[in-house]
């Protein structure tokens, strides 16, 4: 009976509910959008840094990443590759070999990132042949070939074909210099990355270096990116090696995180605002609805109607109008979102963020962008009716009743 | 049934007072009332506007609460009884009469009459059971589905006498029943409510200036600035 008094209730002023839902719907189909836009734009940004370059998991030498040096450098990774590929959830893995050398093209010198690559393993890890925009990847087997990243290309004005030297200090002490045809140039979306990104082949890298069987970093893709610090735990429980860092993209890539994460908790500030909307509007209905029918509340509890059930009336009268928009905005935001995430948005000027480069963005229906605007909605449309509604609960019968 | 003073008394007043303040003035609606009702009474409070009638009956109800005196109901004090132990007493023992009839506009009839029951967590069945009955006594047989504002304003008093008694309370306070109907209608509402009276020994207390009232009633008790000025038997 409370159930259907507070739904016929509903019924009873039906401009005023359509009002009070509309304002709910409003509320909840912008929150929604707004946070499935967020979610997609940001696991976008996450995966074009994550699955496309640096890989969700890394393993490095203990404090390689606090202090890079070509000595903190890990053996037998072969073998740790194979124990990563068993945990479950881990799609692929990737050996990297790192070092710092200055590269030549007549008379143009740059300093540059020297990366080490499998390039099978790496092409299955991040895509990496797709990443090259001119000339071609790797030859299976190595051949003295580099790809350059495309800012590095323009500083030396290197073009496919030209020869490069490269200079650097061997690990043994030695000077580390060789000479590498260019074969590709390479745009792996990030500028700074690219600016200084010299890719060999990686037995060759560690043989310049005087490193053989030795690299400095793993990098590892899951299947899915909520899943990236349960494998970590478990990854680092299967190695249970405490010279190694296991470490998810959270904490090598925690400038990046962070910032992104400050831009994610703008959200909650825009929560708060389509909170207070509905609040205002909830509140309109709530104390009308209560002013008009004082004198029934004084009738209810004069009947023997307990003060908590007028209450809970009163609040589930409100909420059964909140599930409505609730449901009603899930569909259009579901649509939208649906829209949004297949053709998205191109900006008309392209944008940077973590050093890469978008063009577009796209929307992503995540549960999130349903509960959160659902859970908004009702949290709103309770606290605002409590006050209201406690107050008719304690309303003198009498008293009520006198009023016409 | 007839009211037996023999019995421990349903209503016991003594002492009661209420003060109400309007607009900063007091204003005293009550000035000191002694009374006993019995079990089975088919009584009238009778008085102009403004003798404390409404008062008398809100604050035996505990509808409202006295600013000094103590009133008993089936031997139980009603000050020392919270809020909530008023709106269960009110449940279990009393049922209402309001000139405005004041019914659920947004429940058919029989969910009006069935209201109480629920309340009192009846099963479902004995609700269905004692709605079918009530309204056929009350003449009422076929207007089930209807709401409140579908029928007439004797037909509505009808629903509102089915709710007040179909859950068999000890008491009923009816405010001013017949106010708002005309003569013939209110005197085949109170015959009906006279029948019912004697039928079930429940409990009848008016407030009522209507002439109608007063003559099919056994006790009289006229109020007058506050306070009883006489209180005779009839019959």
């Amino acid at each position: 009976m409370l159930f259907k008094l507070a739904f016929r209730n509903t019924l009873r002023q039906k401009r005023r509910t359509i009002f009070t839902m509309l304002t709910m719907f409003g509320g909840f189909t912008l929150a929604s959008i707004s946070i499935g836009w967020s979610d997609g734009s940001y696991s976008r940004i996450i995966n074009m840094f994550t699955r496309n370059r640096l890989g969700h998991i890394q393993i490095h030498a203990q404090e390689y990443l606090d202090k890079p040096s070509l000595y903190k450098a890990i053996d037998d990774y072969e073998a740790i590759g194979q124990k990563v590929q068993s945990v479950p959830g881990v799609l692929t893995w990737t050996p990297r070999f790192l070092a710092a050398g200055l590269a030549s093209l007549e008379n143009k010198t740059s300093a540059v990132q020297i990366i080490g690559i499998d390039p099978v393993r790496e092409n299955e890890a991040t895509y990496f042949n797709k990443k090259i925009i001119k000339g071609r990847p790797f030859s299976p087997q190595p051949a003295h070939e580099a790809i350059l990243g495309k800012g590095l290309a323009e500083v030396l004005h290197a073009q496919v074909g030209d020869e490069i030297i490269i200079v650097s200090q061997g690990a043994d002490g030695s000077i580390a210099n060789d000479l590498f045809r260019v074969v590709g140039i390479a745009a792996s979306g990030n500028q700074m990355a690219d600016r200084t990104a010299f890719y060999l082949h990686l037995s060759e890298a560690q043989q310049l270096f005087v490193l053989e069987g030795k690299i400095h970093e793993i990098a590892i893709i899951v299947n899915k990116l909520s899943h990236v610090e349960k494998i970590t735990r478990k990854i680092k429980t299967i190695l249970d090696n405490n010279a190694l860092d296991v470490q998810p993209w959270q904490e090598f890539a925690k400038s990046f995180y962070q910032a992104m994460k400050a831009d994610v908790e703008g959200m909650w500030v825009m929560l708060l605002v389509i909170l207070l909307i509905v609040a205002v509007g909830v509140l309109n209905t709530v104390l009308m609805a209560i002013l008009e029918r004082t004198r029934e509340y004084g009738v209810l509890k004069a009947l023997g109607t307990r003060p908590q059930h007028i209450f809970w009336q009163i609040v589930l009268e409100i909420n059964i109008i909140a599930l409505a928009s609730i449901v009603l905005g899930a569909g259009l935001s579901l649509i939208i979102n649906h829209i949004l995430s297949i053709h998205g948005i191109h900006l008309p000027t392209s944008f940077t963020y973590g050093g890469i480069e978008f063009k577009s963005l796209y929307s992503a229906i995540t549960p999130r962008s349903l509960y959160i605007p659902a859970i908004t909605v009702i949290l709103s449309a309770t606290v605002v009716s409590f006050f209201p509604a406690l107050r008719a609960a304690r309303i003198s019968p009498a008293k009520a009743m006198r009023i016409h | 049934m007839v009211e037996t003073k023999n019995s421990e008394p349903l209503i016991r007043v003594e002492g009661l007072r209420k003060t109400y303040t309007d607009d900063g003035v007091p204003v005293e609606a009550l000035r000191g009332i002694d009374l006993i009702i019995y079990p089975g009474e088919f009584t009238a409070i009778v008085g102009p506007s403004g003798s404390g009638k409404t008062t008398f009956l809100n604050i035996i109800s505990g509808l409202d609460r006295p600013t000094e005196g103590k009133i008993w109901i089936k031997g139980r004090l009603l000050e020392e009884m919270s809020d909530k132990e008023l709106s269960d007493f009110r449940r279990d023992n009393l049922g209402f009469i309001f000139q405005a009839y004041n019914l659920i506009p947004v429940l058919t009839v029989e969910e009006n009459v069935e209201y109480i029951m629920l309340l009192q967590r009846i099963p479902r069945e004995e609700r269905k059971r004692r709605v079918r009955q009530i309204l056929k006594e009350v003449g009422l047989e076929g207007f089930e589905k209807r709401r409140p504002p579908q029928l007439s304003g004797g037909q509505q008093q009808r629903v509102a006498v089915a709710r007040a008694m179909v859950s068999n309370p000890s008491l009923i306070l009816a405010d001013e029943p017949t106010a708002n109907l005309d003569s013939e209608t209110g005197g085949g509402l109170l015959d009906m409510m006279r029948e019912l009276n004697k039928k079930t020994g429940m409990t009848f207390i008016f407030s009522t200036h209507d002439e109608n009232v007063m003559r099919r009633a056994r006790r009289l008790i006229i109020l007058k600035d506050g306070r009883v000025a006489e209180d005779k038997q009839i019959g």
